[in-house]
């Protein structure tokens, strides 16, 4: 499968949370286990809340990560989102 | 401690209304009235929350045989545990699934034992296929994740395009496909369950062309028989490596089918911490790490990833829990699988017994 077209609006899909916010750690929850959650993953994936745009994510992560490299951000992000997408954790509204 | 444990079985009840001769649960069951009360599977909840167990797996016998099912999903949930629930359906309707859903329930497992009624039903020696069908009907109208399970065997394999085809249309988004694996009652039957050389291999054709024709719509799991493989499954990833399985009298077990193992003294969760038992019982720790293994498995390179089998396969098979797995080409014991499935490649088909269920 492909990248994630630019007006892309996703949710987790049903039966896929995240654990308790600040749990021992950040797992992402899903029907076959659990996926672990480094760094930013956590947040990129609560704000896929079903509301905000593909665009709309990438702009609040680089606000919330000032000094990251912006084409790092988006990249990792988009990288990210369409591998959940693609295993079905994450659906398109 | 080395290892935690991410997944907690609980077996809530060995009562059930189907009487399936594929089952794997022990011939020897655990009656009703030495269930363990809602209240104690609440503090194991808990207690097993507290070491690291983010996945609760409620399946018995029929969890939904027990009037409390909600309150175990309600008391899983509190314990921050992710909630699934492997049923047959028998038992349920609208307003407990709603009530269950409402408690925090993530995800349903619910499994066929075909895609025709009569032959499904002949396998579960239940007419229950048709109830079924209406409960998988209640699940999609919902938003919960829905898997579909189908056990596979000598005597349904032939219509496995057709159980595929049956789950793309019921509206779940996974389908787990199982070769019957040879543990309690299915071990009885076991030549009269096993497939031919042949039937394994059209079953991987076509589950290999159904995943391919299927991406983004519907995932597959696919369980193969061991007794054809070259080498032995990773059971459960390891002996008290990732989960445990606590039975309805709360008898805490590295796996369901272990407490047929001869010298072991599985502790009760009523009677130890949860945390005793996986870190210091004798039980758990008897084959956690190699210091067990015998040769071959010994000098074996692939003994880190397979761990050498199934203990309790081993038992079964060649009488020894502490020998190589015989479903390996390599154990000395491998002859007793040959000729097993010698036997099944030659004559036709044999016939079964029907499991009953405890009072
Ligand atoms: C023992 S059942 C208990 C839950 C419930 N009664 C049911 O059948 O769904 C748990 C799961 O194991 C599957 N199963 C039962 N016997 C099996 C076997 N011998 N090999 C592989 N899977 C099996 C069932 O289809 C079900 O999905
Ligand atoms: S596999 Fe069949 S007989 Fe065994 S517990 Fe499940 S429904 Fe009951
Ligand atoms: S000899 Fe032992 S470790 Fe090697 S493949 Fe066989 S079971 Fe696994």
């Amino acid at each position: 499968m492909s990248g994630l077209a630019q007006d892309s609006v996703l949710r987790l899909a049903p039966g896929c949370r995240l654990s308790a916010a600040g749990g021992p750690e950040d797992l992402l929850l899903i029907p076959e286990g659990a996926l672990r959650l480094k760094g930013p993953a956590r947040t990129i994936v609560e704000l896929c809340d079903g509301k905000r745009t593909l665009p709309k994510i990438v702009e609040e992560l680089k606000r919330r990560y000032p000094t990251e490299d912006a084409f790092r951000i988006e990249t990792e992000a988009v990288a990210l989102l369409s591998r959940l997408r693609d295993r079905g954790v994450l659906e398109h509204v | 401690m080395k290892y935690t444990p991410r997944a907690l079985i609980a077996e809530v009840t060995h009562r059930c209304p189907l009487h399936c001769v594929y089952c794997s649960n022990p011939l020897e069951m655990q009656r009703r009235s030495d269930e363990l009360s809602t209240g104690d599977w609440a503090t194991i909840f808990e207690q097993a929350s507290g070491m690291g167990v983010v996945q609760l797996h409620l399946t018995g016998g029929e969890p939904l045989s027990r009037t409390d099912l909600t309150e175990l999903v309600r008391a899983g949930r509190e314990a921050h545990l992710y909630l699934n629930l492997i049923t047959s359906g028998v038992g349920l309707d609208e307003p407990r699934l709603d009530a269950l859903i409402d408690a925090g329930l993530d995800h349903i497992q619910l499994s066929f034992q075909d895609a025709e009624e009569a032959p499904a039903n002949e396998f579960a020696g239940t007419r229950s296929h048709a109830f079924k069908l209406r409960v998988a009907g209640m699940i999609r109208q919902r938003r919960i994740a829905f898997t579909i399970n189908i056990v596979i065997h000598r005597r349904n394999i032939r219509r496995l395009e057709e159980m595929i085809a049956f789950a793309e249309q019921s509206g779940a988004q996974r389908l787990e496909i199982a070769h019957v694996q040879y543990y309690g009652w299915a071990l009885r039957n076991r030549d009269a369950l096993l497939p031919t050389r042949e039937q394994l291999d059209r079953s991987v054709e076509i589950v290999d062309a159904a995943r391919e024709r299927l991406q983004g719509r519907l995932r597959i799991d696919f369980v193969l028989p061991d007794y054809y493989a070259k080498f032995p499954k990773p059971c459960m990833n390891g002996w008290g490596h990732q989960q445990m399985l606590i039975d309805p009298a709360g008898r805490v077990l590295p796996c369901h089918a272990a407490s047929v193992i001869p010298g072991l003294e599985f502790s009760s969760a009523r009677e130890r911490p949860l945390r005793w038992i996986w870190e210091e019982s004798p039980a758990f720790n008897r084959f956690r790490d190699e210091s067990w293994m015998p040769e071959p498995c010994r000098s074996c390179d692939r003994r880190t990833r397979d761990f050498g089998g199934c203990r309790c396969q081993a038992f079964l098979l060649a009488g020894d829990a502490a020998t190589t797995d015989p479903v390996c080409t390599l154990a000395p014991m491998h002859t007793i699988v040959e000729e097993t499935l010698q036997r099944v490649n030659g004559g036709g088909d044999r016939s079964w017994v029907y499991r009953i269920d405890p009072r």
